[in-house]
């Protein structure tokens, strides 16, 4: 499968990078491991006039920690991830997302964690060749009007499958985005439009820098469904953080719940998370009650287009937010 | 959209290649080199059979652009052998029967070099999870496994196999 044509530019700092995504803005992609993008420009989806690669920018590479939080670069792959001690001790929910993304050979050492938060959202129905979508009518995502995965949709309903994105908003992360001049954070919770033609709420002209993980104690935990245990995208998976009361270390004082792979982004559920407040880490019942909570919330905005009927997904949003809490209560435990 | 020249180490020998910035790796082993061991199955990163080396790392050559593996050293199955003598991965490939139709062979041989560089004799869980991305509609896997955990063994029969693999010769 060729890929479509484009000019490749190989800036050697930041600042050239942002340079010239100042001045190319929306005919420009950035390119990290290009394990989404450039299968994305292969079937057609998409066919970049640039493409801004990261390949020179070292400086994006990195994990380290400062006060109470860890900093990661967006170019950091993700195999450094799963090696990293510091990740694996202090924000455990990211270090065993990473280690489920893909297959060793297709992104640990080329996949980015940058490349990972902002792979784009997929669907059955528009993850094809040209050819197979050329036999129908376009969808939203593709530039027309109709949705084929759920009926009458204004919008598109096309799902996030990010393992990293999911792990990272359980842990609270938050996300620091660069343009010439410029800089922002943003939690990453809040970095999500509610339409999946453009899931991210991220400007053309901006770079993902930074991301950084607050580790202020806590336990995580991530678990996730596929088809396959390596190769194949989740279908469904959670991530969960649970905070210990500082005068009783069997209390649960503070809870966060994602569930993802089904929606158009992560979703975030603090008030089903808020049910495990005052609860012992002993205590599955609590555990069971949120996790079910958790699949009525998720159940409402899945759309059947990422395989396995969306029954099944559904209730595995339950099992697996239930194990992912058990896993994190176990950890603290430890 | 110009054609760069560009200079690719590739099995410890330099090539000058002119290329397009959409040439993928793959395309220009194959197309313009001649090594054509490296095969295209899937061409979207699913499959495997592409599977090279950069720097020591197994990597998937159809999602690699030729201008972004400047400056590292790329191995291809080419260069596993020297000259006419198979690497003892490659003769336990064939020792215990783990080629059928072949298509696979070089990117499982490609991941499961690079696991025994940091691993000599793997187990199986380490060697499956290692082969995990590559994919192979033949074998059902038992014996690309066996013929890895067991590559250590210079024997053309293998000893730690207990059922005779080859007795279908
Ligand atoms: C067979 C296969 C299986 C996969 N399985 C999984 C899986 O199980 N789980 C999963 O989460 N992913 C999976 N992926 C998707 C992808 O490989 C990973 O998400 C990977 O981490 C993407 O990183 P990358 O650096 O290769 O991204 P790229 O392809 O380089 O980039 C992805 C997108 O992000 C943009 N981008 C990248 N970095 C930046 C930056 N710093 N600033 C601004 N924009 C940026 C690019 O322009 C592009 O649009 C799979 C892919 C394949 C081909
Ligand atoms: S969810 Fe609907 S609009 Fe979006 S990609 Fe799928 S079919 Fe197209
Ligand atoms: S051809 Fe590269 S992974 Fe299939
Ligand atoms: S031997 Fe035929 S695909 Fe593996």
């Amino acid at each position: 499968m060729r890929l479509p044509r484009f000019d490749y530019l190989g800036p050697d700092t930041l600042d050239e990078a942002l340079d010239l995504l100042a001045t190319h803005r929306e005919e420009a992609k950035i390119l990290a491991g290009g394990t989404d993008l450039l299968v994305r420009m292969k079937k057609g989806l998409l066919t970049p006039k640039f493409l801004i690669s990261l390949k020179a920018l070292n400086e994006l590479s990195y994990i380290k920690k400062e006060n109470d939080c860890i900093k990661i670069g967006a170019r950091t792959s993700i195999a450094d991830i799963i090696a990293s001690d510091l990740i694996q001790k202090q924000a455990r929910a990211l270090s065993q997302a990473c280690e489920k993304i893909g297959a060793v050979t297709i992104q640990h050492y080329r996949g980015t964690i940058g490349g990972n938060i902002l792979q784009n959202n997929r669907c059955h129905h528009y993850n094809q060749s040209d050819f197979h979508r050329s036999g129908r009518q376009a969808c939203h995502k593709d530039g027309g009007k109709i949705c084929y995965a759920r009926d009458a949709s204004d919008r598109c309903n096309s799902t996030c499958q990010s393992d990293g994105a999911t792990a990272l908003m359980a842990l609270g992360a938050k996300i620091v985005l660069a343009s010439k001049g410029h800089e922002r954070t943003v939690d990453l919770a809040n970095f999500y439009t509610t339409d999946g033609i453009m899931p991210f709420a991220i400007e053309s002209y901006e770079l993902l820098k930074e991301i950084i993980v607050p580790a202020e104690g806590g336990s995580s935990a991530y678990q996730r469904l596929a088809y396959r245990s390596a190769i194949d995208y989740p279908i469904v998976c959670a991530g969960v953080l649970l905070k210990l009361s500082a005068s009783q270390k069997n209390i649960i004082d503070d809870a966060r719940i994602v569930v993802g792979a089904m929606s158009r982004s992560p979703l975030f559920l603090a008030r089903e998370a808020s049910s495990l407040k005052g609860k012992k880490l002993t205590d599955t019942e609590a555990f069971k009650k949120a996790a079910d909570a958790s699949m009525n919330s998720a159940a409402a905005f899945a759309v059947h287009n990422v395989g396995a009927t969306l029954e099944y997904r559904c209730v595995m949003v339950s099992e697996m937010v239930f194990r992912a809490l058990k896993s994190a209560a176990q950890d603290a435990k430890a | 959209m110009d054609k760069i020249d560009i200079s690719l180490n590739i099995n410890d020998k330099p090539f000058e290649v002119r290329v397009a910035p959409n040439d993928t790796l793959l395309e220009v082993l194959r197309d313009q080199l001649d090594l054509t061991g490296s095969k295209e199955s899937c061409g979207e990163g699913v499959c495997g059979s592409c599977t090279v080396h950069m720097d020591d790392k197994p990597v998937r050559s159809c999602l690699t652009l030729a201008l972004e593996a400047q400056g590292c050293n790329i191995k291809t199955v080419e260069g596993l052998a020297n000259g006419d003598d198979l690497s003892d991965l490659q003769q336990s490939f064939i020792d215990h029967g783990a080629v059928q139709c072949g298509f696979c062979t070089p990117g499982m041989l490609m991941s499961a070099d690079a696991l025994l560089k940091s691993n000599p004799s793997p187990n199986e869980e380490t060697t499956r999870k290692a082969l995990s991305g590559n994919i192979c509609r033949c074998t059902g896997y038992a014996k690309i496994v066996e013929a890895v955990c067991h590559a250590a063994n210079p024997h053309d029969r293998c000893p730690d196999c207990k059922t005779d693999n080859n007795s279908g010769e």
